[in-house]
Parts: structure tokens; sequence; C-alpha cells
């Protein structure tokens, strides 16, 4: 392991770990704006984090270690996930980091990990959550997988490292087809972080939860443990897009300078994404869910079409 | 005095575009922008001619431009969203056969199909590829497009919709010519001038097409497409 590497490593996850609360408050806002409301302040999510740091945690009597695991395990796999994608700085990849095969792995592992604790407690809702949460997965897995074969076969590398460093260096997507595989990568970000045609991440309401029914039973410390592995999973999927897409600012050397602009072109890239997630939630009403196979539909047709262009074209 | 280079990314990004615009084409409810994905669909074609004819300067191809541009994407959409408001459907939930969904994946098969079946007839190894691949791969969308107009049309109830599954039919053949036959200048104005007595005749059928001639006459007054003082006795 080499020094740019450790320092890639920390300042990749300080960047991960410090703006994902700002991109899920910024969503919020959009969403409020277009509703005509003032909305909760940009900072919202780092204040409700810190409070629930303080709180204590009150486990169910029925829950047993899954419980207590469970927002160790997520955070960890999150926090491991994050350094496969590089946000502002492009190293050399060490190991298996950056192989987009046991990233998509440590996403499910996350998912699997929710899942139970959702089981665990012993709640209803929880276990509907479980449920649903299990049987989307079941459907949106084999499209996630196209569509990161797709990318795999656009850049001929199985490495996200070499996939942004060859953009970086393109300075432009490599090749028109990734506006496809763009389309595709939106809807797995929807999809992913339970946004509004397949979840409504506001609600409370029994009928349609899906994430939040998963985590009702978790309190305090370990609620916003889980809160930020959803914040963090939301930024990675973002940082994903944007950098194969609109690679420009990236750093590729190590200097103070280069990484500071990239920092703050990555925070208005990001928020300008946010912008567009808020204002496609406000846009769209929630599906009925045994009509979301056409969504995820829509985004397999994008990323297969993508493979047949690059193979054919 | 063109770079291949540039010329095929260009041609890659509207082939692009003219598949996004089937796919949504194929799968919209919304009449409104089901017309504006048929004029976008018209103008990336237009591009596309545009660009060849900046590739091989061939005049025809202008003129081949030219025309798709004013038919096409202004004259044929204005008609049918006029069309589209007075006989006040939003929307087209019904289909035959397909749902929006299965269509999109057959949309797919037939893809692959058209490029097997036309790499044997051309003789191009399927796997690699050839030299001229843009040429090539026009054709192949051009018979796909064909092929998922023609699902559009069987696929959907209503006539409004139909007409247009048939334009973009249209714009599959013209696609094809393009990039393989020159088709002569005057086949393409008379289907041009044919798609617009088309539209004329839609613009009438649409509200009419299964009714008997007398129901025919009040449905005309109920869509308001009828003024009072012009009825023949």
């Amino acid at each position: 392991m080499t020094v740019e590497f450790l320092v890639y490593g920390v300042i990749n996850t300080l960047c991960v770990v410090l703006l994902s609360p700002l991109f899920v408050s910024l969503i919020k806002k959009v969403k409020a704006w277009s509703q005509g409301r003032q909305g909760p302040s940009v900072f919202q999510t780092y204040y409700t984090l810190a409070k629930l740091l303080k709180k204590e945690v009150i486990y169910s009597g029925n829950s047993s270690r899954i419980m207590r695991a469970t927002p160790w395990v997520c955070i960890s796999a999150v926090l491991v996930a994050s350094l496969f994608v590089p946000l502002v700085f492009v190293t050399e990849p060490f190991g298996g980091i950056g192989n987009i095969i046991l990233f998509l792995y440590l996403l499910v592992l996350v998912r699997f990990f929710m899942a139970l604790s959702g089981l665990d407690a012993g709640s209803t809702f929880g276990g509907m959550g479980s449920s649903r949460e299990m049987s989307i997965s079941a459907v949106i897995e084999p499209t996630t997988i196209i569509v990161f074969a797709a990318l795999a076969f656009v850049f001929k590398s199985m490495n996200i490292f070499d996939m942004v460093g060859t953009e970086v260096i393109a300075g432009i997507p490599v090749s028109p087809t990734l506006i496809l595989i763009g389309i595709s990568l939106f809807i797995i970000l929807i999809v992913e972080t339970s946004r509004i045609p397949v979840d409504n991440p506001e609600t409370h309401l029994e009928l349609t939860m899906i994430h939040e029914g998963m985590i009702l039973e978790q309190s305090g410390r370990n609620l916003a443990l889980m809160e930020l592995t959803a914040a963090i999973k939301q930024t990675l999927l973002m940082a994903l897009l944007i950098n194969l897409i609109v690679p420009w600012g990236l750093s590729t050397t190590l200097s103070f300078a280069a990484i500071a602009v990239a920092v703050c072109l990555f925070a208005v890239k990001g928020a300008i994404l946010s912008l567009v997630i808020g204002l496609f939630e406000s846009s769209m009403a929630k599906m009925r869910f045994f009509r979301l196979p056409s969504l995820f539909m829509m985004a397999f047709f994008f990323s297969t079409l993508t493979i047949i262009i690059e193979v054919f074209a | 005095m063109t770079d291949p280079e540039f010329f095929n990314g260009i041609i890659k990004v509207l082939f692009v575009c003219v598949i996004i615009t089937a796919a949504y084409i194929i799968t919209t409810k919304n009449l409104i922008s089901l017309v504006r994905a048929y004029a976008l669909q018209s103008l990336a074609l237009v591009l596309i001619a545009l660009s060849l004819y900046w590739y091989e300067g061939a005049g025809i191809l202008l003129a081949i431009a030219g025309i798709t541009l004013i038919f096409k994407v202004i004259v044929i959409p204005y008609f049918i969203s006029n069309v589209q408001e007075k006989i006040r459907i939003k929307r087209d939930i019904e289909f035959h056969f397909l749902s929006p969904t299965s269509s999109l994946l057959i949309s797919l098969a037939l893809m692959l199909l058209v490029y097997i079946t036309l790499s044997r007839i051309v003789g191009i190894n399927a796997v690699t590829g050839s030299a001229e691949s843009p040429f090539f791969f026009g054709a192949v969308i051009g018979i796909s497009l064909l092929l998922m107009g023609m699902m559009v049309t069987f696929s959907r109830k209503k006539a409004i919709t139909k007409v247009l599954g048939y334009l973009s039919m249209e714009n599959g053949v013209l696609l094809f010519g393009l990039f393989v036959t020159e088709l002569p200048f005057i086949i393409e104005f008379l289907i041009i001038i044919d798609l617009v007595i088309l539209i004329l005749l839609t613009t009438i059928l649409t509200v009419g097409i299964d009714s008997t001639l007398e129901e025919y006459h009040n449905r005309l007054h109920r869509f308001y497409l009828w003024e009072e003082q012009e009825e023949s006795p």
C-alpha cells in the first residue's frame, strides 16, 4: 500500500461522510420548495444525526444479536464500498479495491442485514418492509448487474478506478452510449435509495413504507448509523453517475489545490444532481407495487442497448 | 476534408437519440409527449441527413433534410396536436396483445434479429463488425425502427396512436434509405405527400373510423370538428 493510497482513503472517506447528509437535506429542501413550503434548513440532517448520536438505544424484548450488530455491519460495509468510488481524487487501485462485482456485493450485504433486522424485532411493519424490499431487490438486481456489465464493456475494465481514470483523461464521455447508461444509472439511483416512484422516504404510513419500515425499530445511535448508511449509499451512486458522465475537475495528482478544487466541484455537481432528483421526485406519483417492474425494464432496456451498440456499431 | 472519427461519434449520438425516442413512443401513455417524441425523432433524422451531407457532399441529402424538417418536424406534429386537442383525449392507456414493458423487450430481440439477418445478407462477420460500420448499423437501426413502429401500430388501440406508429415506421424507411440505398428524391417527396394526406384523413377518421355515416355526423358535432353553418344537409 502506498502513501498516496492512504491519503486517498482518508480524503475519500471524509468527503463521503461529510457531504452525504448535505445532499439528503438538499433533496428535501428542493421537494419542499416545489410544494410551496419553506422546508428544513440544508443542515438539518447534520443536526438530526448529532441529536440521535446522543440518545439512548432501546431494543425490543424480542430482538436478538442481529439487531445489535446490523448498524455496525451496515456502516462498515458501506464505508468500505465508499473506498471503491473515487469522489475527488483518482489514484492507482490497491488490491481488490475498485472491483465492481465486489462493490455490488457490499451494497447487497447492507441490504441483506437491513432486511434481517427488519424481521428481527418481530414487529409487523418491519416484516412487511423486509418482504417488499426483498421482492424489489429480486427484480432490480439483474438490471443492476446488466448496467454494470455495460459499464465494464464500454470501458473494457472491471475496475471503477480505471473507468473514472479513462474518463478524466478523455474529459468528455468516452462513448455516446454513456448517455444510455446514465439513464439506467439514474433509475438505479432512484430505486436503491428508495425514492418516490418506488418508495416514499417521508412517509410512515404502514401501507407504503419499505425502507422506513425496516428501520422502524432502530433507535438512538443505531438509528443514526442506519440513516448515515442510507445517505452514504446515495452519495456513492450519485458519485458514480457524476464521475462517469461529467468527469471534469477530478484531481489525478496529490496536490492540495487540485483536491480543493475537485471537492468544491464535486459538491456543486452533487448539489445539481440533488436538485434534479428532487424535481424528478416532485413530478412523479408513487407507482403501484406491481407496476414497478416496468420502471426497471426501462433501465434494463437501455443498458442492454448499450451493449448491443458497443458490440455492433 | 472531414474527420471520420468525429463523424462516427456524431452519428452514434444521433442513433442513440433515435432509439431513445423510439422507446419513448413505445411506452408512453401521454399523447402530447408522444407527438413531441415523434417530432424529436424526425429532428434527429434531419441532423443525420445533414451530417451525412457534410461527410459525403451529395446535394440530395440537403433536400431530404429540408423536406423532412418542414413536413415531419413542423407540419405533421402541428396537425396531429391540433386533432388531439379537439378530440380531448390526453392519454392512450389501452393496449392490445402487448404491454409497453413486453414491447420494449421484444424490440430488443427484434434489433438483435435484424442485426444477425442483415449481417448474413451483407456477409459481414457478426462478431467483429466491419470497416464501414456506421452505415451498416444505420441500416440495422432503420429496419428495427420500422419494426418497432409496426409494433406500436398493432399494440395500440386508439386510431391517433396507430397513425403515430405508422409515421415512425416511415422514419425507419427514411433512415434505411439514408444509409443504404439512395432513394430517388421524387419518391421521398411522394412519400411525404402521402403522409400529409394521411394526416389530413386522420383528422377526420380519428373520431369516426368505427361508426356509421349518420353516427359519424353526430360525433363530428360532439367533438366540435364541424361548425354549424358549414354543415351539409
